[in-house]
């Protein structure tokens, strides 16, 4: 897990560096009911056209031109706003966390600069560890809530998007970094580290940013349904049908890079609380849970439970995590031979550059197997199923 | 030497940067950071855009100038490869950056922001050196 923490929320803090730069880093699931069969049989050509669909790579900019009402409209509405234009359903709303939006999102406290880079950004995957990615369902481990979220059977194709605000997220944090640095001094909190700044949540300092980080939270969960729809168009191209009928609709839709008011039970007594999830996952009882594994490795879908309200604040973990820095990776992997390595497993990739592959080669995480029985074990959140990638696109 | 890249498992980047004056050790940190953004030695310098930072002393000035350098990239739409600051003191500078529109096959990786992990702005006997990181 990265860090989960909780404070007071009538006399604690709030950490614009405990969330991170990366507001709503998350990840959506879609499901399909296509069989691995059949879309191996084209992944060739529908990798090629969701990376031609899905703007991804430095810099990259989407295909919709919003003006900066809309934009508004994004940031306090979030997935409403894709709905109302053709992007996604109302059922997608019901299978997200927040239903696709916080309310309290306050564009008058983002600045005018992280407006400037959202803006062309929308409808847009980035680049790094950031994908797209085709799976078929290897294992089932709970059948009655594999089937209840229309996981049916082993060999079922599902679709996983991982990313996150852009540059508007990354700029509101930027900001708000600066503002709480000002905040610790005016307010003498003292920290050990630089990177906790902070102010306290009932400040104005504090509940600004809590207003602003809401719209980076709306924006990047409309982001990712804006690319849903796109990707489900380009199956509808490839495969000749549409989308409804080859059942692809969202499993769940979620974020591990927010900061929350929820309550808990801490010393036997119910209290309301900031919770700060930096690369961490909600897990309340019978939340889906997604869990992105690496290019050439398996992803999980699993279940939250009452012992992670007990343990770890309704969290577990939400990836693999790296175990070698980049610039090692690059330094020991090269793009070519990753590629063909997924090749020789029957993992089609695409990427705008060769050394991307490299950055991201499964060999620099940790092995997700571990993980997930660490947290399985642990009881925080339990298997239900296990995915491996047919095909992926990065940035 | 310009930079080097330092291993570390917990930062996602980690460079030094170094020069014989602030100008210097400034123009070389952005050289590094776009050597992770995009292709430096391919990116040509056809088009120029002002920058200018403001904060509160040498140290934070240049995380100050690499956020510009990073928001710019989102900003103007344009990789950059030649960094010439015209004018700085411990709180402000002024400067000239070139390169040309994004070609997405240049790109590299987002760099999302500058971080203070393990940050270090030192004066040494032959000028400067800083170590910064790079959340990607």
């Amino acid at each position: 897990m990265g860090a989960v923490s909780a404070f007071d929320a009538e006399k604690g803090i709030i950490s614009a560096g405990l969330c991170g730069f990366d507001i709503n880093c998350g990840v959506n699931s879609i499901r399909t009911n296509l069989t691995a069969d059949e879309v191996s049989a084209k992944k060739k050509e529908l990798i090629q056209e969701l990376f031609r669909a899905v703007p991804c790579g430095v810099g990259s900019k989407g295909k919709l031109k919003l003006t900066p009402e809309q934009l508004d409209d994004v940031l306090k509405r979030g997935v409403n706003w894709a709905v109302e234009n053709g992007y996604g359903t109302k059922d997608d709303i019901e299978h997200m966390e927040e239903k696709g939006c916080m309310d309290g999102a306050d564009s008058s406290k983002v600045s005018e600069l992280a407006k400037k880079r959202g803006a062309p950004q929308l409808g847009t995957l980035g680049a790094g560890n950031h994908f797209l990615e085709i799976q078929k369902v290897s294992d089932i481990f709970d059948k009655e809530t594999a089937k209840k979220w229309g996981i049916n059977d082993v060999n079922q194709v599902l679709i996983m998007v991982h990313c996150g605000s852009r540059g508007f997220g990354h700029q509101v944090a930027t900001d708000y970094l600066k503002i709480q640095e000002q905040a610790v001094k005016k307010y003498n909190i003292w920290l050990p580290d630089q990177q906790l700044v902070c102010a306290p949540v009932n400040s104005q300092e504090g509940k600004d940013y809590f207003a602003a980080m809401k719209c980076a939270v709306n924006y990047s969960f409309t982001n990712r349904l804006v690319m849903t729809q796109w990707i489900r168009e380009t199956f509808e191209r490839v495969f000749g049908k549409d989308w409804e009928s080859m059942d692809m609709h969202t499993i769940y839709g979620l974020a591990h890079n927010v900061c929350k008011k929820e309550k808990h039970l801490i010393n036997g007594e119910k209290k309301d609380v900031i919770i700060h999830r930096k690369g961490s996952t909600r897990s309340f009882p019978n939340d889906t849970v997604l869990i992105a594994g690496t290019m050439g490795t398996a992803s999980y879908i699993l279940k939250g439970t009452e012992t992670a309200m007990q343990k770890s604040f309704g969290s577990t973990v939400h990836g693999a995590g790296r175990c070698m820095s980049r610039h090692a990776a690059i330094k020991k992997f090269w793009g070519g031979d990753v590629k063909k390595a997924l090749a020789e497993k029957g993992i089609e990739s695409q990427s705008t550059h060769p050394k991307v592959l490299a950055e991201e080669a499964p060999g620099a995480y940790k092995d997700v197997e571990q993980v997930i029985e660490s947290v399985h074990g642990a009881g925080i959140s339990l298997k239900v199923t296990r995915m491996v990638p047919i095909a992926v696109a990065k940035g | 030497m310009k930079y080097k890249f330092i291993e570390d498992l917990t930062s996602d980047v980690m460079f030094e940067a170094y020069g014989k004056d602030l100008k210097e050790v400034f123009e070389n940190a952005a050289e590094a950071m776009f050597s992770v953004i995009c292709q430096l030695d391919k990116v040509k310098p056809l088009e120029s855009c002002h920058v200018e930072a403001k904060a509160e002393s040498a140290g934070k000035l240049l995380i100050a100038w690499l956020q510009e350098l990073i928001s710019i990239v989102d900003t103007e739409a344009m990789f950059f490869s030649k960094f010439e600051i015209q004018e700085i003191k411990d709180t402000m500078l002024k400067a000239e950056i070139k390169g040309e529109p994004i070609k997405p096959e240049l790109g590299e990786t987002v760099v999302k922001a500058v971080t203070y992990y393990k940050y270090r702005f030192e004066k040494t006997d032959k000028g400067y050196r800083v170590r910064v990181s790079l959340d990607i």
